[in-house]
């Protein structure tokens, strides 16, 4: 003992403690200041067996034997105080220290504490507040919305122009433009529910769901690829695609999206379509950046677990749950425990499964019922492929025949007629060739039952042990299934034997009690409506996110959520029929003034449209527009498209997109193919000028930047170019003067009347060309003008 | 009225003095409007003030090029034992043995570096070179380390270097990106490895793919005049949209992004035109006059982009196969390196002719090194090895003609000084004059960094 206080303390004291002592840090979790620090070790377990130098993390580290593991990482210490250490430790690590040290671990989450921040609060309704100025309000939300105002002194904004909102509504509900047919149905319509009509008509339209399903999918990392690693096709992956339009077309409520997604394969059903639609829902927690490609399988899995727990987190709650895997969290009261308690649900789903190629995974897939209709159906296609796999085959044997027998020919052919022969010889052998593609690609794609990626639970089901450091490897203690302590009113329900526990999961994300989750979902609706969030962190309701600006407004609207059915419908709509959503985004200099940012909402904030909105509107405007019913978006079945089909290959068969369908280059955008790895394909490539959420990020924003990239492709590129050109060919086919094809023309671009200005200028424009040239550089123009790409 | 007359002037007008397209109050809301690429300044006062970053895609033997390793030679088919990740539990894998290299090393220059006879132009700078040899890496996938290399991070997409670059630094020429990628195929983690991620969107790479029009949609698609009409006339309709709005920086900018555009229109053919290259220049990179494809093109083109402002150049070699990637065969470094090794070796002595190299930093690395052992004693190839390889650094701020750190003996394991990839990022940054710790974005309530939240450090050694 002696001589442990003589020679080693003060060694511990004088190169350990800086780093593994309460009173500094605890790096990689170890502690030196204690005995039982040591004893318990740090993340690789105890730091010394005592006696055996070997097996002594401490004693390797200052030998410096391991390059990943040196201590003290500044300098190895003298080879006298390494043998100190030595001897130490051979002697059997006497300590006597006892536990004095207060056991003040750097931080303890206090739970009880947590649920006082705002976020974890219970949703509290909230009356409209009483205003001075009664006649500005149209519904609830203006009363939160205009109290601020006056309180701050501050008027808002006048009603827009009946021009400027009907464009807004329109393409905030579905991505479109209003038509000049629609502008003049509404301007027309002088009943006091002109508004509503509109907005019952958007919501009503195909293509408000195949909007805000691209909303959704912004939280989902979707794409039509899986992984990121050689182009691999996520075939099945527009079910899910369809799906979430579909949900928002029949207003699915929103809980029960919520329990379709997390735990759909373990719900009731009636139907066979229910069914089908409750396994595609599961796609959600498989859909995203998942790594099908590693040799260690342990670490692959748990890798996914971790992002089926963050896109929860994210998607539902606006939590940053990724950051506990491997440590409390810094900021939010979110402990290591609750992270695996829920991540336990998901490691106790199967997710992912072993291939034949290589060392590849792949991503689930089951089978989904049919129906009668659907079945015969595929009868009939299944015939047709066996029918076309015969005549290949068929016309393969002539092949080989003739050739065949042409090799003795050519051998005995003069040297005149030897190279005609040849020649033939070779165009067979190309054809052959050519016939084992498309035999193959014709077996690989021979109509099966229609798949989905899904999720099932694991045939064993547990509760999962802490991965220290994220490393499978390294594990600490078992975690009880269960839920967010911070953001819970009890215990989780007991889950059902050999159950994952998913559907418990999904009841609480569901639960009118949630304090996250409602508040979470109106914020993201109210945030594409308004242009900033109440809460403009939108993805992050955390402790250093943003305070909302009218807390008392999400609660209600939160409130009015839940007890509305979890309507998304219903909810938007009363938040465009409000006063607040009728504003001008005018410029107002006392405003600007007093609150910048518009945090008070005095005025509509102006919106650049996303890139989906460009390119649909531009086609809209065009005429060209080609309805489209969902189904593949990777259009496969070119043979040429894709590659690595044999089942043999050391790589999962792959796309390679040199071909589009000749009708995907005027479908709407959501319907195009997401890519994970390269620049969006074909028709889709805007997405990338746009600020498109590339899938391998999951955000419920889309930044909104300006730059060069976007004027080139605005100024050079085939597709403006393209749509210039069509709108201009259309205004010369359906107009025969100049006048009415510039009224035409500012109403399907602009969605307004052409002003007597700018009828001048537009006139010198057209005398200084020929004519057909004068009208696709206008409509070209146009529809590369600040006032086209924005909602005002 | 004469036809085109008064847009064309009023066009020519403001493309030749900005007067007439930037009225005052644009200039103002400009001034107002925080510029993303506006130059900024660095932490403290640096050397490098722009790099190139060359990528050589796949995980390149460093025991083959620049870690002579005599003892693998001399022990070639000795059987050793080694915990690896990527022979772990891998059927025919039980048993490994040491493979010697296929090439020969020579010092070179007054410093006498060793580098292998693959490298035998790049061996004539190793004067201006730091080498590091210590360097190792958290992955032996290609994705996972490719990723890693460019963003710091092995798992999650998140910013990559270059876009921590014109974060930091800004752009000095708003007629070109501030940060450019020239690559002929995508390589592992694609787009990924110069997307700006949760930056803002300026700072994402500008992909250009060697060839006749190296940045999509510059080249105009009409004739001069009628793009000047139809700018006039957008410029017509945005102005009075502008002054119905009262005051919008956004609005501005995008004004502004067409002259930008305009001006890359000029700029852009005009960085990429080897033309005005001299014989003497094109033939020191291996290119014929009119080529617009190969890694010398590529390496030209890049110290155009550099001399005209750009921040930051990635050059990538290869895409996701045909690359260094050499499981079955190590023979096939032997074209790659051609591949590279001339045009490298010009750019530097480029870059130094014109006295460029002083501020311009050339990084020059992989994502993973190869292992010194294989599963017979007669393979051919080597496998992925994330426990060692070497990189280097010539140029802005480097110290000329070191090796840093040293692999044991065999070229297994980094054991002296060994750099992380992180250690290497903090490097990059503390040579533009970043402190990687302060260099951070505030996104979904944290403040992130290139380096993340391991510790790493700056290698100072390798500081002039």
């Amino acid at each position: 003992m002696a001589f442990f206080e003589s020679k080693v303390l003060p060694l511990l004291q004088s190169r350990c403690y800086e780093c593994h002592s309460h009173e500094k840090k605890i790096k990689g979790g170890l502690a030196l200041d204690l005995k039982t620090g040591w004893q318990t070790g740090g993340d690789n377990g105890p730091a010394i067996i005592p006696g055996d130098l070997v097996k002594s993390h401490l004693v390797q580290a200052v030998r410096y034997a391991d390059p990943e593991m040196e201590m003290p990482p500044k300098g190895k210490l003298a080879a006298s105080e390494i043998e100190v250490l030595e001897k130490w430790v051979a002697m059997g690590a006497p300590d006597s220290r006892v536990a004095k040290v207060a056991d003040n671990k750097a931080r303890v989450i206090d739970i009880e504490a947590g649920k006082k921040f705002w976020a974890f609060q219970p949703v509290r309704d909230a009356k409209a507040p009483a205003v001075k100025n009664r006649s500005w309000p149209s519904n609830d939300v203006d009363g939160f919305i205009l109290a601020k105002l006056e309180a701050a002194g501050l008027t808002p904004n006048a009603d827009a122009d009946a021009y400027t909102w009907l464009r807004r509504v329109s393409l905030d509900l579905t991505g479109l433009p209003p038509s000049p047919q629609d502008i003049a149905r509404f301007t027309a319509d002088e009943s006091p529910q002109a508004r509503e009509h509109v907005v019952d008509r958007l919501l009503q339209s195909k293509a408000f769901g195949e909007r805000w399903a691209r909303h959704w999918l912004d939280l989902t990392g979707y794409a039509d690829q899986i992984g990121t690693s050689n182009n691999v096709f996520a075939e099945h992956a527009w079910r899910y695609r369809d799906y979430v339009i579909d949900s928002f077309n029949l207003d699915k409520p929103f809980d029960r999206f919520i329990r379709e997604q997390i735990a759909g394969d373990l719900l009731p059903f009636t139907t066979p379509q229910e069914r089908a639609a409750n396994l595609i829902a599961t796609g959600f927690l498989v859909l995203g950046d998942v790594e099908i490609v590693a040799v260690d399988k342990l670490k692959m899995e748990i890798d996914l677990v971790d992002q089926q727990v963050s896109k929860v987190g994210t998607a539902f709650l606006g939590m940053t749950l990724g950051c506990v895997r491997c440590h409390d969290h810094k900021f939010d009261p979110i402990t290591q425990r609750d992270y695996y308690a829920i991540a336990g649900m998901f490691r106790s789903t199967d997710s992912t499964y072993k291939t034949d190629n290589g060392v590849w995974s792949s991503i689930n897939a089951c089978e989904m019922p049919e129906t009668p209709e659907q079945q015969s159906r595929r009868t009939q296609i299944l015939a047709a492929n066996e029918a076309k796999l015969k005549s290949l085959q068929s016309e393969r044997t002539d092949a080989e025949k003739a050739k065949a027998a042409l090799e003795p020919q050519i051998k005995d052919a003069t040297k005149e007629a030897k190279p005609a022969l040849e020649k033939k010889r070779d165009e067979l052998a190309a054809r052959i060739k050519a016939i084992n593609g498309e035999v193959e690609h014709a077996k690989f794609f021979a109509p099966i039952a229609p798949k989905a990626f899904a999720v099932h639970d694991r045939p064993k089901t547990d509760d999962m042990q802490i991965t220290i450091r994220g490393n499978p490897y390294a594990l600490g203690d078992k975690v009880k299934r269960g839920l967010m302590a911070v953001a819970s009113w009890g215990e989780l329900p007991p889950i059902p034997a050999n159950q994952s526990g998913r559907v418990q999961l999904a009841d609480w994300l569901a639960d009118s009690r949630n304090p996250l989750t409602a508040r979470v979902t109106v914020n993201r609706i109210w945030q594409k409506l308004f242009g900033e969030g109440l809460v403009r962190s939108v993805d992050y309701f955390g402790v250093r996110g943003e305070l909302p600006t009218h807390p008392e407004l999400l609660d209600h609207l939160a409130t009015r959520f839940v007890r509305g059915g979890w309507s998304q419908k219903q909810l938007i709509r009363s938040l465009v029929l409000s006063r607040a959503y009728r504003m001008s985004s005018a410029h107002n200099a006392v405003a600007m003034t007093k609150d910048t940012d518009n945090r008070l909402l005095w005025r509509m904030n102006r919106q650049r449209l996303d890139a989906e909105a460009i390119r649909d509107s531009m086609l809209a405007i065009s005429g060209k527009l080609a309805p489209a019913n969902g189904g593949p978006a990777l259009p496969l079945e070119f043979p040429e498209n894709v590659t690595s089909l044999s089942p043999k290959a050391v790589n999962p068969p792959a796309f390679n997109l040199k071909k589009f369908r000749p009708v995907q280059e005027f479908e709407r955008t959501v319907y195009l193919p997401v890519i994970r790895t390269a620049t969006q394909p074909g028709p889709a490539k805007l997405r990338d000028v746009f600020d498109f959420t590339q899938p391998a990020q999951i955000s419920g924003k889309r930044a909104e930047t300006a730059v060069p990239t976007q004027a080139l492709f605005l100024l050079n590129s085939d597709m403006l170019r393209a749509r210039a050109t069509e709108l201009a060919q259309h205004l010369t086919q359906t107009e025969s003067n100049a006048g009415a094809r510039l009224e035409v023309l500012w109403l399907r671009v602009l969605n307004r009347p052409i002003t007597s200005a700018e009828r001048d200028e537009a006139n010198q424009l057209i005398e200084s060309l020929l004519a057909d040239k004068a009208w696709i550089e206008l409509s070209h123009a146009l529809l590369s003008s600040n006032e086209f790409l924005l909602r005002l | 009225m004469k036809p085109h007359s008064i847009p064309r002037r009023q066009f020519l007008a403001s493309a030749v003095t900005g007067s007439l397209l930037f009225p005052g109050i644009v200039q103002q809301l400009l001034a107002d409007n925080a510029d993303p690429l506006a130059p900024k300044q660095p932490h403290f006062p640096a050397k490098a003030k722009r790099v190139i970053f060359l990528f050589m895609t796949g995980g390149v033997s460093h025991v083959d090029t620049f870690d002579p390793k005599p003892a693998l030679t001399r022990d070639h088919g000795k059987e050793i034992k080694a915990d690896h990740p990527e022979i772990k539990k891998r059927p025919g894998y039980e048993r490994i043995y040491l493979k010697r290299p296929q090439w020969e090393f020579a010092k070179h220059g007054q410093c006498g570096t060793e580098v292998s006879a693959l490298f035998q132009n790049i061996a004539q700078c190793v004067d201006d070179i730091a080498l590091i040899r210590s360097m190792h890496t958290s992955h032996s996938n290609h994705y996972n380390a490719t990723l890693g290399m460019h963003t710091g991070s092995f798992a999650q997409s998140r910013p990559s270097i270059g876009s921590w670059a014109t974060y930091g630094l800004g752009t000095l020429n708003r007629n070109l990106p501030g940060f450019v990628v020239i690559a002929p195929k995508q390589t592992y983690a694609g787009t990924q490895v110069f997307a700006s991620d949760f930056l803002p969107g300026a700072h994402q790479g500008t992909l250009v793919v060697p060839g006749a029009e190296p940045i999509a949609n510059v080249a105009p698609r009409v004739p001069a005049s009628r793009q000047q009409l139809e700018l006039a006339a957008l410029r017509q309709i945005n102005e009075e949209h502008l002054a119905s709005r009262g005051t919008d920086p956004l609005l501005a900018a995008r004004l502004q992004t067409f002259e930008t555009a305009f001006g890359m229109q000029m700029a852009v053919p005009d960085a990429f035109d080897l033309k005005q290259e001299s014989d003497a220049t094109l033939a020191s990179y291996g290119l014929q006059r009119g080529q617009t494809t190969g890694f010398g093109w590529q390496c030209l083109a890049a110290r155009r982009l550099v001399e005209r402002g750009v921040r930051f150049v990635e050059l990538i070699d290869t895409g996701s196969s045909g690359n260094w990637d050499a499981h079955g065969d190590m023979m096939t470094h032997g074209p790659l390196a051609k591949n590279v090794d001339q045009p490298i070796a010009a750019l530097l002595r480029d870059l130094k002719q014109r006295g460029m190299l002083d501020d311009t930093l050339v990084v020059w690395t992989t994502e993973f090194g190869r292992t010194p052992f294989n599963n017979t004693a007669t393979a051919k190839g080597r496998e992925h090895h994330p426990w060692a390889f070497s990189s280097w650094f010539a140029g802005g701020g480097v110290k000329p003609g070191i090796v840093h750190g040293a692999t044991d003996e065999i070229g297994l394991r980094a054991v002296e000084k060994p750099v992380h990839v992180r250690d290497f990022h903090a490097t990059i940054l503390h040579l533009m004059g970043f402190d990687h710790e302060k260099l951070t974005y505030r996104h979904a309530g944290l403040d992130f960094r290139l380096t993340g939240v391991e510790e790493s450090h700056v290698v100072k050694e390798v500081l002039a």
